[in-house]
């Protein structure tokens, strides 16, 4: 099946890079990051890791984190498309978001409490309770269309955005609001830790001594319309959803498979679905993490599939935002189209020679309009989006 | 685009397969036992459905299964069960399958052992096993690990509705044709402390009878389980179940929603309190039916009213709803063993936020 492009009339993201999408993008090109040990927990681990977090954000108290972050790129990517809350009580807008820890019923200080023969103050699990992050969208606006929270670990938030596509395509919804969100905590931090692929430096993806990624947080959402709404308010597109595909390596829980069969079937998937030459893919945002496996693996397919395209990660300036990575990858992926231009890989300086090829170097200007962002995740899940050039 | 319902399986409180859910819903019993816990260090016990695991092994190698936690192993017992019951398990490698999971709370055992595993004895001995196993989708990658399924596949938690949400997906993927079948399956996990929260917010009573259409009282007691549908595309299918006719979610639901006043309508109402007038309100003049309290209470009950609204088509009649409480629902309450009136069953759920999950399906 051959998919219509979807519009993207809004984008708001809030990272380590920037608190908006203007300043995460000035952040990219002025080649600007600051991974430092985290502020906001401690950790009794003897090395001390480094970390992207936001600052000077401030979370309402009756939410988890998570869901404030999606919430505050919620606001941003609306008024960035001009949907105000009288217009919107009008539309049917579903809310779809990717997360890994915005639903997950863990939380330290009840546990310690529990193992420790008192009472558990209930707060915390009622807090998460109340912070589905798709639910906390949705009942902010008062939106009653489709809603879900998907949680397919570091491939959520590109899932998200291919799924609300679908929705707007499918007629479920007039609007959608379509990203990622998490937090960075002490959980996540102290897992990732015991995997072994975190790197005590600033990562550095594709380089020959990378050692693995660097924990960030993010929100990032997208504004998806529908073509009678968008035409009906005359609005032009900032990008355009042309293609999504996913595909699962079964193979491993935690490693992608080696001859990285699941992401060829979901770049093929997602040529196939939007009619796209990969000949026409102007670069890739790669999921590029920084890990051994994942980057070996992805350079792997990129110089099978997209010979000669250049690449690159936009995680050595924000960090692994796992739920969050793909929708602020898509974000930066759709802006970098309208400016013509991609980032620096930040991080990288030593070709690695057992690589597919290497990304680029410094801010590359460039002439195509289309463009691919993907994510590979634990569970075996990859996911790929093409991206289209919009008419602003 | 009308899907198929191919297969179903089942495990939970009453037992593990359609045959047994059958025999459950025959009886109007289910096999309720006891959960221990610990409050403050004193024994703390509650009722609850609790499901037992131990068929896997007859199509999964034990051997396999050693590193594998109780939430995925509710999921592949699931998926296999669905599987066998469709017909397919023979036929090897499932490259167009997508695999769509919904759960309202997630690995929430192997959750907190991860925690108690850098708790007890500090950050550095975290345990990277139950960190890898604690992430949301684990039970839907080991399913497509397990049967080969290179297809998409998607985890949904959105709590209370997590089934609908979810099937959306699937319906979505058949209709664009992104796979032949989607394997759906909704999966929750009665961990210790899920249990103990569950005391918290709602007390404890041992001897708890379910009513759930009885408003104002609290009556739920939790389950834990699995519930699994094969879904192919109406043209594709062989013999089956019924049909998925629609799906729908949303918020702020009114009444009147039925399309006909003969379709029956298999009501979500589990003995929570918060949820018993709004489910009366929206029942009003229906003809109804209910089945928690064969399975209990948990965020994916839903999926379980679909597994048996599937069979109550597929054998063109109603099944009694399983409680001896009162019911002051402005409703009908089905009678067990009738024909059906109507082609077409719904499934309604709801949650928190006011939001609603509407499913319907038909004899097609």
């Amino acid at each position: 099946m051959t998919y219509s492009p979807v519009a993207i009339t809004g984008m708001g993201c809030i990272c380590a890079a920037g608190n908006n999408l203007g300043d995460s993008m000035a952040s990219l090109f002025s080649g600007t990051r600051a991974p430092v040990p985290p502020v906001s927990f401690t950790s009794n681990h003897p090395i001390n890791y480094p970390v992207f977090e936001v600052h000077n954000f401030t979370v309402p108290a009756d939410l988890l984190r998570t869901s404030a972050l999606g919430l505050h790129a919620a606001r941003e990517a609306l008024d960035d498309a001009g949907l105000d809350r009288e217009l919107l009580s009008t539309l049917r807008v579903g809310v779809c978001v990717g997360t890994t820890v915005g639903c997950a019923i863990s939380n330290e200080m009840f546990c310690r409490e529990y193992r420790s023969v008192s009472v558990p103050g209930m707060g915390p699990l009622e807090r998460i309770l109340r912070s589905n992050p798709a639910a906390v969208i949705a009942r902010e606006f008062d939106f009653s269309g489709p809603c879900q929270t998907i949680v397919n670990a570091c491939s959520s938030g590109t899932d998200a955005v291919g799924l609300a596509a679908s929705w707007i395509r499918s007629g479920a919804c007039d609007v959608a609001l379509a990203g990622g969100a998490d937090e960075l905590g002490r959980i996540t931090y102290i897992g990732f830790i015991s995997l072994l692929i975190t790197d005590e430096s600033p990562c550095k993806p594709f380089d020959v001594n990378r050692k693995g990624l660097n924990l960030g947080e993010a929100g990032a959402m997208l504004v998806l319309e529908s073509e009678r709404v968008r035409t009906m308010r005359k609005k032009k597109a900032r990008s355009f959803v042309l293609g999504y595909g996913s595909a699962c390596d079964a193979y491993h829980l935690t490693a992608p498979k080696p001859d990285g069969a699941g992401l060829k079937n979901a770049l093929a998937e997602a040529f196939a679905c939007s009619n796209t030459d990969p000949a026409a893919i102007a670069f890739v945002n790669a999921h590029g993490t920084g890990t051994p496996d994942n980057d070996r693996v992805e350079t792997m397919v990129l110089a099978e599939v997209l010979p000669g395209v250049p690449f690159l990660s936009t995680k050595g300036y924000t960090g692994h935002t796992l739920g969050a990575a793909g929708a602020i990858e898509a974000i930066f992926t759709a802006a970098c189209l309208e400016l013509g231009k991609i980032p620096a890989n930040i991080g990288f300086s030593t070709p690695d020679p057992e690589l597919g090829g290497n990304p680029v170097t410094e801010n590359t200007p460039f002439s195509g309009t289309i463009a691919l962002s993907e994510s590979l995740a634990f569970g075996g899940n990859n996911s790929v989006i093409i991206l289209g050039k919009g008419e602003v | 685009m009308q899907i198929a319902i191919q297969g179903v399986g089942v495990v939970g409180g009453f037992g593990t397969g359609v045959a047994e859910m059958r025999k459950a819903l025959l009886s109007g019993s289910s096999n309720r036992s006891i959960i221990q816990l610990s409050n403050c260090g004193d024994p703390l016990e509650i009722p609850a459905f609790r499901t037992d695991t131990s068929r896997l092994t007859e199509f999964v190698p034990l051997k396999a299964l050693r590193r594998i936690d109780n939430f995925s192993k509710l999921g592949l017992l699931g998926a296999y069960l669905a599987l066998e019951d469709a017909g397919v398990l023979a036929e090897g490698k499932q490259e167009r399958l997508g695999v769509v999971i919904a759960s309202g709370y997630g690995a929430s055992g192997i959750t907190f052992s991860f925690l108690d595993s850098f708790i007890n004895d500090g950050d550095i001995c975290a345990s990277p096993t139950y960190f890898a196993n604690s992430v949301h989708n684990s039970a839907a990658a080991y399913i497509s690990i397990m049967l080969g399924a290179t297809g998409p596949s998607s985890t949904v938690s959105q709590f209370h509705q997590s089934v609908p949400s979810a099937l959306q997906t699937a319906r979505l993927w058949l209709s664009e044709g992104r796979v032949d079948r989607v394997l759906f399956g909704a999966v929750e996990e009665l961990s210790e402390l899920i249990g103990y929260a569950w005391c918290r917010q709602r007390g404890t009573t041992d001897s708890r009878e379910i009513s759930p259409l009885l408003t104002g009282t609290e009556s739920a007691v939790p389950g834990e389980g699995a519930a699994f549908l094969l879904l192919s595309r109406k043209e594709e299918s062989q013999k089956g179940y019924c049909f998925l006719d629609q799906v729908i979610t949303g918020r702020h639901l009114k009444p009147g929603f039925i399309a006909s006043p003969q379709d029956l309508l298999v009501l979500g109402a589990d003995g929570r309190r918060e949820k018993g007038a709004d489910y009366a309100v929206l029942a009003e003049n229906a003809t109804v039916a209910c089945f928690t309290s064969l399975y209990g209470s948990m965020p994916i009950s839903p999926a379980f009213d679909l597994a048996i609204a599937a069979l109550m088509l597929k054998e063109g009649k109603t099944f009694a709803s399983p409680f001896s409480g009162i019911c002051d629902f402005p409703a009908t309450v089905a009678a067990g063993g009738k024909a059906l009136e109507s082609q077409r069953v719904s499934c309604l759920s709801l949650s928190d936020d006011d939001g609603f999950g509407l499913v319907t399906l038909s004899k097609g």
